[in-house]
């Protein structure tokens, strides 16, 4: 099953990753994937003291932030898991937020044409199914983080 | 009471205070009249002010007695060009909206045209006249730093969720977020050219603050329809309107 967690106010570089770190902490968090307006294109020519974008580190692990969260969907295994993820959201984001389960899947789990057509007849991880913008490279967008021992 | 916007709420109060021209605003912060010239972006600060028509003094005008009774805004008697300012209200608390500075624009300025559309509300004058309105409207309750932008184009933002830092969405990024002071910076003039030096504007407004300054109803702040007077009087013209087309004798 999958969640969307849903912040009243949209996540700055800092917040998602105490957030995310936190949330990839969770054993039953099976695949995270951050959503919302990309970063500005000009942002790395900003000087320092305007720019909010860095690479951020989950599980020590570096991650390049290609978008500002808006919304995170988890897919999860246990109903339980989202009472815990409701106590790390409530520690992270002050400024209220919502946990959707209204859909069963807001991450897609089917292949498309889309797939068939950017990874030709070559198998595809169900694990990566639905973890791509479609309009962008793979590389840009899927980080894989080794879950701690 | 002046019987300028019915009901009890603070929105009400503190629309009635925008409204009315006797109630002086409060002054929130200082903004150079040459940083404003820049945020404008009409004309370089320090340039002349250039002319369409030679001074009111020097044309012949025909005998009027209208122009005799309205006495002309500096900027007319010289000729200045028309030239313009546009905010944008994010819905989030944002101190002033639209529909609310349209009515108090009128209610205080001469010679200035206002155009109001749902996110944004345009402000015309001459260009003189401009500069003096707009140094008032960006030092004055109208303006929050976070919640209100300065955008001649690219507007889009008054409704989307708010930034971390309260910050309400630019797609130009003219108004950035400094973290090393708190200040909000322009490092841009209205329409997106880059400006040689940042205008600091100011700390945003604090969130309780806001709520006790706003002018927008809402169902997490104040709800309107907890405000029964304003309600009423908005049912009552509704009535008289569908019913008598205004005319008090024909209508309900």
């Amino acid at each position: 099953m999958d969640i969307e967690i849903f912040p009243y106010r949209i996540l700055g570089s800092d917040t998602t990753e105490s957030l995310l770190n936190d949330l990839e902490s969770l054993d039953d968090v099976k695949r995270t994937v951050i959503h919302g307006p990309r970063f500005p294109k000009g942002e790395a020519t900003l000087p320092e003291k305007y720019r909010e974008r860095r690479v951020i580190q989950i599980n020590g692990e570096d991650v390049v932030l290609q978008v500002k969260t808006a919304r995170i969907f988890l897919e999860i295994t246990m109903e339980s898991t989202i009472k815990e993820v409701e106590e790390i959201c409530e520690k992270h984001i002050p400024y209220g937020f919502d946990i959707n389960q209204d859909r069963s899947n807001y991450i897609r789990k089917q292949r498309t044409v889309t797939d068939k057509i950017k990874y030709g007849d070559s198998e595809l991880p169900d694990d990566l199914v639905g973890m791509t913008d479609q309009y962008s490279k793979f590389d840009d967008h899927v980080n894989i983080i080794k879950k701690d021992d | 009471m002046v019987q300028i916007y019915p009901g009890t709420s603070q929105v009400a109060q503190n629309r009635r205070n925008f409204t009315n021209p006797e109630y002086e605003l409060e002054k929130l912060r200082e903004i150079a009249d040459e940083d404003v010239v820049k945020i404008l972006g009409h004309k370089a600060p320090g340039e002349e002010y250039k002319s369409v028509h030679p001074p009111l003094d020097e044309m012949d005008e025909p005998d009027d007695s209208v122009r005799e009774l309205v006495a002309p805004i500096d900027g007319a008697k010289a000729g200045d060009r028309i030239r313009y300012i546009q905010f944008v209200d994010s819905m989030y608390f944002a101190p002033a909206q639209p529909f609310l500075r349209a009515r108090s624009y009128l209610c205080r300025f001469r010679g200035i045209d206002t155009g109001t559309l749902s996110g944004r509300q345009v402000i015309e004058a001459r260009e003189r006249d401009i500069e003096r309105i707009s140094k008032y409207l960006l030092e004055t309750e109208y303006f929050d730093t976070a919640r209100t932008g300065i955008r001649g184009a690219g507007v889009h933002g008054h409704s989307l969720r708010l930034d971390e830092n309260g910050l309400m969405f630019d797609m130009l990024r003219r108004q950035v977020f400094n973290k090393e002071t708190g200040n909000v910076e322009m490092v841009k003039d209205q329409v997106g050219r880059e400006l040689d030096e940042p205008v600091v504007l100011g700390e945003p407004l604090d969130e309780e603050t806001l709520r006790s300054k706003t002018t927008i109803y809402r169902i997490d702040g104040e709800a309107y329809k907890d405000d029964v007077d304003a309600v009423k009087v908005c049912q009552r013209i509704h009535v008289s309107r569908s019913f008598g087309a205004f005319n008090p004798e024909v209508g309900w």
